[in-house]
């Protein structure tokens, strides 16, 4: 049962990254950090109960995205998924992210929540997460002892659990920089089209000429965290795409994930499903977006 | 539970509150500012009855935020959007529309309206629908909305000079 | 029709300003002086059990708790949150077995939610607060998900009264055999060239108004209750909120607040019972109920599911010689209106064909589901699922176009409608069936559609309906109008009909200024007390704007022949020989022997006998009619509605690209309006067949009480629309106008079925057709097909 009031708790409302690093070492796991606070204040409105709440909203300055050739993408940890949509090398470099971005929950909530938010959510559902996943990508811990990056391979160690340790603040996420020969997609699966994925699944491949150099494939909703397809990476690299690798790729797919019954779909749909995506999310890289 | 004093200008008028810290945005209009015209749909950020707009065109869900966070911020609600008796454009395109049946979205739905336009002025009819997502209304099957929101878009576009000239906010 | 200057124009809603605005109170924005707020505590961890043990004593003790209340602290009696009692003769009662089983507060649970006990408290925090504090131990029972659990001989009975949980079947006396239907569907049998059967399941779907439950209420020193409540039957809750608590109707009050959409879920109690219980124990004080929209999953009813097995047998030319049919749905732990879709979803199948014999049975079965009851169409969706897809089955059988064989076997004027012995009074189905089919580009579709290679397959369905107007003769139809005029030549119109936000006070106004001959802002409509109407059965039945606008222009005709008698006398001439423009009534072709309305209207309050002559100054006495109406017809409405699709044969995905909905409406009172409901009606169709269902897990858990997890079409899937209104007056309709209120959504669900047929070749018979399960389909026939190679 939920409630329509928020339970009570403390509210810790830093101006700075030093005030908000002291706050954290001294609460350590009694704290709930929150950005956007999209996924955690309905998870207040269900079960979920914190003694304290320390929200960022107050610091300025940790809202930007930049992009930079030989640096990459850095998404402050305030940027939202919105913002993502406004920036222009974010459309035309990371494709896959922008697509996830584009179809994100909803415009208000494209609104409030935050890119780094949707990747420490550790849904497997997560959209941002899948793109950033396939682009790959490090995000910059800080705590009052220092930093540290955890590379996105890294981060999920299960479902809603992640790398981050509860004195750390994620304040960066950096996506590398990508060349021309960088080919990048994002496709996702609903029931209707605002909804949460019953399938979500991105791909980066690096092209040399015709051949695929290197690929990086993650799906969603087909395991507690979102997974990367080693196998099916393995297949696509130092290959030209054919349509015969396309179809071995699909049709390999289902033994490389776990899928589950849940509200969306069922293990069944998803493990039919997955490869007839994986070939389209593919081909839709490959016909030329970044 | 802690308290926090916090100003928010909604609709113009300046407001000091002294809010605990689970008050969200949307029972600090409604309890403490007095303005019911956001509404409780869901509570999850789903149906977009709560929608709200902050500094004049960014759109949120008032059930998904915390009054604390928007100290200091410019709120503008459905009632806040006609002037002197005259409804904003994108209200009277709803109501040449009919583009209103049960009403419970429908200030959500024009606030939407209203921060779509600010983006996108001359949005197609795709954009609209994909713009309004996030607000859900269950009488009119969208039709005569979108209908609406292009009316809004072309009387907007038309009137901007003249808005601007007489200093309203467009 | 040429002569009519307010009916048929889009003029301005006479709501839509305050709800642009947010100027429009719903019952969840007022707020009272002294006003507490109360929490319904809930069981969400069983669907079956007893409660065991009841602790309130921490919640008691909780800050700002004013009072607790237990299952024996409020009236042990029962009610039935259904209105049909109220509209059928008592006389009935006892043939149809409707009973009363809902406590307000109970210790034996049958769903999910049910109400175990209530707070009071200072703030809902505190209320919502101290609910957390109460502790509950439950012994927990069987969970009985679908009729063929529940039926079991050894089940746990849900009530002593009705055996084998077996809530209501069609009853004997009145349908022989429990049989609804005419000729002999056995001896038919034999002359079938082709048998087409199979089972369906249709699906449990929510109304899902946005605007939650909310109530206030109080009770006072006078032995006044005051309920505010959105409901959309406010004289039968005041008749039913009456009865429970013993209070007379002269203090029984109900306020009508702005309704934000009803659709079937507000078509009856939904916790007026508690609320109205909690101020009882706070005497003096509102107290002041807001639900969660989770709570309305479990509050309020929701589409009846259920299996429905149906068998049609056609001659080779494609007759119709019999349907045999049988639907077995699923009500929730409680009776509510058990007697009515069982009924209903069969009158709508009768209705619609000549079948040369039909048999229909209709059973209604406990479950520990959420309630079932009232959902726009009312059984119609159901049936419509099934038939339209058997008959689409037949016809590519047979070789036969869909279309025209629903011209030729649709029920016409002259036909039994849904209910035998009422028969049709109008019917444009065909106009609608062909303006339709020139709207979606029916023939070159099919013929485009036979022969597709490739992944994405498009097909084009029709699928057609009726409906009705008001339930006359079944249910009771009555309503009251009072048209006044005021000394200012301005009128007052009484009814309690409800605005739910279709535009009917809007529509109903019209009515009133057309039959006055009034301006439209010279009339306005008063609902909402309950006090000051007359008696008005409510919104059910798409029958609104049929009723309560029949019943208004009988008054204003009536006020209006008064007005006239006075002007006669004023001007010294018979009322035929007068005519009224722009208020002004003058004797024909002679102009400027006139008198302005305002001069009756005003003497005939301010009535004065000059104290020079002795004369008395015009007639005395204010113009007033009323009218106690009850309808002689139910002027069923028709629709064709066709639907174009795009399937992903590789993923089972539907794309609806275009949707059309073409109506025999009569008459349309407030075109935009009209359109609306239809454009809505597609929305709740599309759902009902595409995505909507509500999911329980085995214990009976609600798997999807949320917008999150309860998937209705947006604005982006919301395929193109075209509304088509046909006009062919009904002779029994207020200005020809026929309902229209429930009927939009019931075909689209047909035709998008159809339309996934004509595509992919195969059908779904399990609604909604999601792409899990049509994927499998496509696989099935596609396997059957290597097989077969």
């Amino acid at each position: 049962m939920s409630t329509r009031i928020l339970p009570e708790f403390d509210l810790l409302a830093p101006q700075s990254v030093t005030e908000a690093l002291d706050l954290l070492a001294t609460y350590k796991d009694r704290v709930t950090v929150m950005a956007g606070g999209t996924d955690v204040l309905v998870a207040m409105k269900s079960r979920f109960r914190t003694e304290t709440v320390m929200i960022l909203s107050g610091i300025s300055g940790m809202d930007y995205i930049e992009y930079d050739a030989t640096a990459g993408l850095r998404i402050g940890a305030l940027a939202t998924v919105g913002q993502l949509l406004d920036h222009a090398d974010v459309k035309k470099k990371y494709r896959a992210l922008w697509e996830a971005a584009d179809i994100f929950a909803t415009p208000q909530l494209r609104n409030t929540a935050t890119v780094v938010g949707n990747l420490l959510r550790a849904s497997p559902a997560g959209d941002c997460s899948c793109a950033i996943y396939a682009i790959g990508g490090k995000l910059l811990l800080q705590s009052k002892t220092g930093r540290r990056e955890v590379d996105v391979d890294d981060l999920w160690l299960s479902y809603g659990v992640t790398a981050r340790m509860a004195n750390e603040l994620a304040v960066e996420l950096l996506l590398p920089a990508v060349g021309k020969d960088t080919r990048t997609a994002f496709q996702r699966v609903t029931r209707v089209n605002e909804d949460l994925a019953k399938l979500n699944m991105a791909v980066r491949l690096d092209m040399s000429g015709k051949i695929c150099k290197t690929a990086r494939v993650a799906m969603g909703c087909v395991g507690p965290t979102p997974r990367r397809l080693t196998g099916i990476e393995g297949q696509l690299e130092g290959r030209e795409i054919t349509e015969a690798v396309l179809q071995k790729a699909a049709d390999t797919v289902a033994s490389e994930i776990s899928p589950i019954d849940d509200i969306r779909s069922t293990a069944e749909y998803r493990r039919d499903v997955a490869g007839v995506f994986l070939r389209r999310t593919i081909q839709q890289a490959c016909a030329g977006a970044r | 539970m802690s308290k926090h004093a916090i100003t928010l200008i909604v609709n113009g008028d300046e407001y000091t509150l002294n809010v605990p810290a689970n008050r969200t945005l949307l029972e600090a209009l409604r309890e403490d500012v007095g303005l019911t015209d956001a509404k409780y749909g869901c509570g999850t950020g789903e149906c977009g009855a709560c929608t709200v707009l902050v500094d004049g065109t960014r759109a949120i869900n008032a059930c998904l935020t915390l009054a604390v966070a928007m100290d200091g911020k410019e709120i503008t609600t459905a009632a806040g959007l006609a002037m002197d008796g005259v409804l904003h454009p994108v209200q009277q395109a709803f109501a040449d529309k009919a583009a209103v049946q049960c009403g419970y979205c429908t200030p959500g739905m024009v606030l939407k309206t209203i921060s779509l336009l600010a983006q996108n002025a001359n949005p197609t009819e795709q954009e609209i629908r994909k713009g309004l997502e996030g607000n859900i209304c269950r009488c009119t099957g969208y039709a005569k909305i979108v209908d609406a929101v292009q009316q809004a878009a072309r009387t907007m576009n038309a009137e901007t000079p003249a808005r601007r000239a007489a200093g309203g906010n467009a | 029709m040429s002569n009519e200057t307010v009916i048929g124009k889009n003029v301005r809603k006479v709501d839509i300003v305050d709800k642009l605005t947010g100027a429009a109170q719903y019952a969840a924005d007022l707020k009272m002086p002294g006003m507490l707020y109360g929490k319904i505590v809930r069981c969400w961890e069983h669907a079956h059990a007893r409660v065991k043990k009841l602790d309130l004593s921490q919640a008691v003790k909780h800050p700002g708790v004013v009072k607790v209340l237990g299952p024996k602290d409020v009236t042990q009696k029962k009610y039935n949150a259904s209105v049909l009692d109220l509209m059928v003769s008592e006389s009935m009662h006892d043939m149809l077995g409707d009973i009363e089983d809902q406590p307000i507060l109970g210790d034996y649970v049958k769903h999910q939610g049910d109400a175990i006990c209530a707070i009071i408290a200072k703030s809902e925090e505190a209320a919502e607060r101290a609910a957390e504090k109460v502790i509950v131990e439950y012994e927990p029972l069987p969970v009985y998900l679908t009729a063929d659990e529940s039926c079991k001989p050894g089940a746990v009975q849900f009530t002593p009264l009705k055996q084998g949980n077996r809530a209501f079947q069609l009853p004997e006396p009145m349908f022989p055999k429990h049989v609804l239907g005419w000729g002999d569907v056995d001896a038919a049998m034999k002359e079938a060239d082709l048998v087409v059967e199979d089972e369906f399941y249709t699906p449990k779907q929510k109304q899902c108004q946005m605007e939650p439950h909310a109530y206030i209420a109080k009770y006072d020193a006078n032995g006044n209750l005051t309920c505010w409540t959105s409901t959309q039957m406010p004289k039968c809750v005041q008749a039913k909120l009456s009865r429970l608590f013993e209070v007379p109707m002269n203090r029984m009050h109900i306020i009508q607040t702005t309704v934000g959409g009803g659709f079937g879920c507000r078509l009856g109690l939904v916790s007026e019972p508690q609320i109205c219980a909690l101020a009882m124990a706070v005497p003096g004080r509102p107290v002041k109920l807001l639900t969660l929209r989770e709570e309305d999953w479990v509050i309020s009813p929701s589409r009846h599911p259920g299996k429905y097995w149906m068998r049609m047998g056609f001659k080779k030319d494609g007759t119709p010689v019999f349907c045999d049919a049988y639907f077995r749905n699923y009500k929730g732990g409680y009776y509510l209106d058990a007697s009515g879709v069982a009924f209903t979803a069969g009158a709508w199948l009768g209705g619609m064909y000549r079948f040369g014999a039909l048999r229909y049975r209709g059973e209604s079965y406990f479950t520990n589901q959420g309630i079932t009851g009232a959902f726009r169409g009312y059984g119609n969706p159901q049936t419509n699922f099934v038939l339209e897809q058997i008959v689409d089955r037949a016809c590519a059988q047979l070789g036969i176009d869909p279309v025209e064989w629903r011209r030729k076997w649709h029920k016409d004027v002259g036909d039994d409608g849904w209910c035998p012995g009422v028969p049709y009074t109008s019917c444009a189905l065909d106009e609608c069936l062909d303006k339709g089919a020139a709207a979606i580009g029916w023939k070159e579709k099919r013929a485009k559609y036979a022969h597709q290679t490739g992944v994405k397959q498009r097909g084009v369905g029709v699928a057609v309906m009726n409906h009705t107007s008001g339930a006359m003769p079944m249910l009771l139809e009555h309503t009251n109008c009072t048209v006044k005029l005021n000394e200012d030549a301005t009128a007052i119109v009484t009814l309690a009909c409800s605005d739910m936000g279709q535009g009917s006070h809007t529509a109903l106004q019209q009515v009133a200024a057309e039959a006055l001959g009034f301006p439209l802002e010279d009339v306005q409509l008063k609902g909402g007390d309950m006090d000051i109407t007359g008696f008005d059965i409510g919104a059910h039945a798409s029958r609104t704007l049929y009723v309560g606008g029949a019943a208004i222009k009988m008054a204003c005709d009536e006020a209006r022949k008064q007005l006239f008698a006075r002007a006669a006398k004023h001007l010294g001439v018979t009322p035929d020989d007068l005519e009224m423009k722009n208020k002004v009534i003058s004797v024909k072709n002679r102009p400027e022997k006139s008198v302005d309305v305002k001069t009756i209207t005003r003497l005939g309050v301010y009535h004065f006998v000059d104290p020079m002559t002795g004369k008395p100054e015009g007639e005395p006495g204010q113009i007033v009619a009323s009218v106690s109406y009850f309808p002689q017809r139910n002027s069923p409405p028709f629709g064709a509605s066709y639907a174009e699709v795009e399937v992903d044969t590789e993923t089972g995905e539907v794309k609806v690209l275009h949707l059309v909905n073409a109506h025999d409406i009569g008459r349309a009172i407030h075109p935009a309006a009209v359109e609306g409901q239809l454009e809505g009606g597609i929305q709740q169709g599309l759902g009902n067949v595409l995505t909507e269902e509500i999911y329980y897990d085995k214990d009976g858990h609600v798997r999807n009480n949320s917008f999150t997890d309860y998937k209705m079409y947006g604005p982006s899937d919301m395929p193109k629309i075209t509304t088509i209104l046909v006009e062919n007056p009904d002779p029994f309709g207020p200005f020809g106008a026929k309902s229209v209120g429930e009927s939009g959504l019931v075909s689209p669900i047909g035709a998008v079925a159809n339309a996934i047929f004509h595509a992919t070749g195969v059908q779904v018979t399990d609604a909604p057709i999601t792409p899990e399960k049509l994927l499998k389909a496509i696989k099935g026939k596609q396997g059957a097909r290597k097989a077969a190679a």
